[in-house]
């Protein structure tokens, strides 16, 4: 499903990653242990998409597709979804809104109708409701 | 896969934000009409033939008369105005065509079905059917083609109540007594250059009368246009709710694309009495120019409210997305006691745009209350000034004002300023200013990338984020509009 071949990044000329090599399977979970500065983040942010990362060397293919040759927003259409461990804050715009327009884009992108905002609502206290968060905020 | 915390979360150029460039203006066609003009230059003979024109009784002309001759002693001691932050070649007032009129209007349409098809065709282009449809949106229009006022619909549902709403030709002829006790009460013809300029020249405008106690059912709204080449427009509005009464007012306006700078001075006085209130909506999408800052609309427009009477409010409302240069500062004289002046903007400058606006909030009468949220947001090469007053004077014991200036840069070449004046000459009052300069950062960008939305829409929900504060003071459809337009004119503004 995920192939990284021999993955080289560097940043501002500095080398972060030299040579990854790691083969996932569909179904497969892996955990990515190290040490700070080890580049776990770069590793994943690379995954992503980021800006600001040089790659020198090395190939990544995702689901028989060549995955650093895609835009982010192509990428989290294919599937790659990367939790952030501090979320940015979009002042003015508030979670539920965020949420909305996240899935209408992936479901415009998939030819399914757009969600309204009431049917959303419904579908966000099912999740909040399955995942067990308070909704009283 | 989680990530963990590392260095790298730190430091980042934001490339992605780039400069903005290229969106092509929309509502730049030119409607083919003839129209009936005056003499290209400014004298006195000018003033008089407007004046002729419009069959003016003696004392309008006399004011025309002694606004243009103050304006001559300003022009030859050079008082054109030099204070605000913008940029441009000297303005050849002789080489302005001062009245341009659809030639149809020799003979007045008394009806939508006189009007010059062609005319109507324009207003279908620019979204705003004059037609009854309108009824159901609520919202009755005075449209402004060039120097006149072209149709007023809903006028008669509108009499009904009492209420006064029409040009401001019309409004001279058959409401003279009100045009001459409030005309130059707010906005003087002395007070300022082009206000001076506006008192001398001024075509036509809309005009609005609410009578005591009575609740305006619908938006009212003007649309100006201008259409001929190397014409100014001078237009002006009189609005005035008598006690107790309540009116919404918005405002529209475009031009078409043209490669020679076009002169917009307008003035706008609003007059409240007690316990009255006036919301007043305006969106400018004149021509801005081109991405190399060729052409568009000189905005030069001078905007007053004066709350007169105790317990009235005056709401100013702009999003200002269109001209080259935007000199702009609609203001509230807090007369009465208890009255309260509020002022929510945004301004857009994109390419070689300027714009230098904000507000004036002269607190007069005792616990007088007023509100300023300006939000600038720049791009391109586009420059972006707030500049505003708050005068709490001696005597406006317990006033209470409270500002919020923010700016969001798009890129790197632009600029956004910041000019907060505040006078306070008493010891019980209470004035804040709050001012936040913020960017699109990298790392919002990529989260919303990540989410599967694109750079554009992720871009224009940030900005909308960043306005909403001001978006919420608008009627609904027109929200709807400011932001659309927001977006348009910010597109292809990130790579």
């Amino acid at each position: 499903m995920l192939s990284i071949k021999n993955l080289h990044v560097s940043v501002h000329n500095t080398t972060i990653l030299q040579g990854i090599d790691l083969t996932i399977h569909a179904g497969e979970v892996h955990a990515i242990m190290g040490p700070n500065a080890s580049g776990k983040s770069t590793l994943a942010h690379v995954l992503a998409g980021r800006e600001g990362y040089e790659i020198t060397a090395g190939a990544v293919r995702y689901a028989g597709q060549d995955l650093l040759g895609m835009s982010p927003e192509e990428r989290a259409y294919a599937g790659v979804f990367l939790a952030f461990q501090y979320p940015v804050e979009i002042p003015g715009v508030n979670s539920a809104y965020f949420l909305r327009t996240a899935l209408n884009a992936m479901r415009q992108h998939r030819g399914l109708k757009e969600l309204s905002a009431r049917d959303f609502l419904a579908l966000l206290k099912e999740k909040m409701h399955l995942v067990e968060m308070d909704q009283s905020c | 896969m989680n990530t963990a915390a590392t260095l790298i979360d730190q430091e980042y150029t934001p490339s992605t934000v780039e400069a903005l460039v290229t969106q092509e203006y929309k509502w730049g066609f030119v409607t083919d009409i003839e129209a009936e003009t005056v003499p290209r230059g400014l004298n006195e003979d000018i003033v008089c033939r407007i004046s002729a024109k419009k069959h003016e009784p003696a004392w309008l002309l006399q004011w025309r008369l002694k606004a243009y001759r103050y304006w001559t002693t300003l022009e030859k001691s050079a008082a054109e105005p030099q204070w605000a932050n913008v940029h441009y070649a000297p303005i050849d007032y002789q080489d302005i065509i001062y009245y341009a009129a659809p030639k149809t209007q020799q003979d007045r349409p008394q009806s939508l079905d006189e009007v010059d098809p062609k005319l109507l065709e324009t207003y279908e282009k620019l979204g705003i059917p004059l037609s009854e449809q309108k009824l159901l949106a609520g919202v009755a229009v005075d449209a402004i083609f060039d120097s006149v006022s072209v149709a007023t619909t809903f006028k008669e549902k509108l009499a009904e109540l009492g209420i006064i709403f029409c040009s401001f030709s019309e409004a001279v002829q058959e409401h003279p007594d009100l045009v001459r006790e409030y005309l130059g009460s707010v906005v003087p013809y002395n007070d300022n250059f082009f206000a001076a300029l506006n008192a001398a020249v001024f075509s036509d405008g809309s005009f609005c009368y609410i009578p005591k106690g009575v609740r305006c059912p619908m938006e009212l709204s003007t649309y100006f246009r201008i259409n001929a080449k190397d014409t100014g427009q001078f237009e002006r509005t009189l609005i005035i709710a008598d006690a107790d009464s309540y009116v919404s007012y918005l405002e529209g306006c475009t031009a078409p694309m043209r490669d020679k700078n076009q002169l917009h001075a307008a003035v706008v006085e609003l007059i409240a009495l007690d316990n009255a209130q006036i919301k007043y909506s305006t969106i400018q999408n004149w021509y801005p120019g081109d991405k190399n800052g060729k052409g568009g609309i000189y905005n030069f427009v001078t905007k007053r409210g004066k709350c007169l009477g105790k317990h009235s409010q005056i709401s100013w409302t702009q999003v200002e997305t269109g001209s080259a240069i935007t000199w702009k500062y609609p203001s509230c004289i807090l007369q009465g006691d208890h009255s309260i002046g509020k002022f929510y903007s945004v301004a857009l400058t994109n390419n070689y745009q300027q714009a230098d606006t904000g507000t004036k909030m002269i607190h007069i009468g005792k616990h007088t209350k007023s509100t300023i949220i300006s939000k600038g947001l720049s791009a391109g090469h586009g420059q972006n000034t707030y500049r505003g007053l708050v005068r709490i004077q001696k005597g406006a014991t317990g006033a209470r004002n409270y500002s919020q200036c923010d700016s969001l840069l798009l890129g790197d070449q632009c600029g956004a300023h910041t000019f907060p004046y505040l006078e306070v000459r008493n010891n019980d009052s209470v004035v804040e200013h709050e001012a936040t300069t913020s960017k699109i950062s990298e790392e919002q960008l990529f989260y919303c990338r990540q989410r599967g939305i694109s750079a554009e829409d992720a871009v224009s929900m940030i900005v909308s984020g960043f306005c909403k504060e001001v978006f919420r003071e608008l009627p609904m459809e027109f929200a709807v509009e400011a932001q659309k337009l927001l977006g348009v004119s910010l597109e292809g503004s990130v790579g």
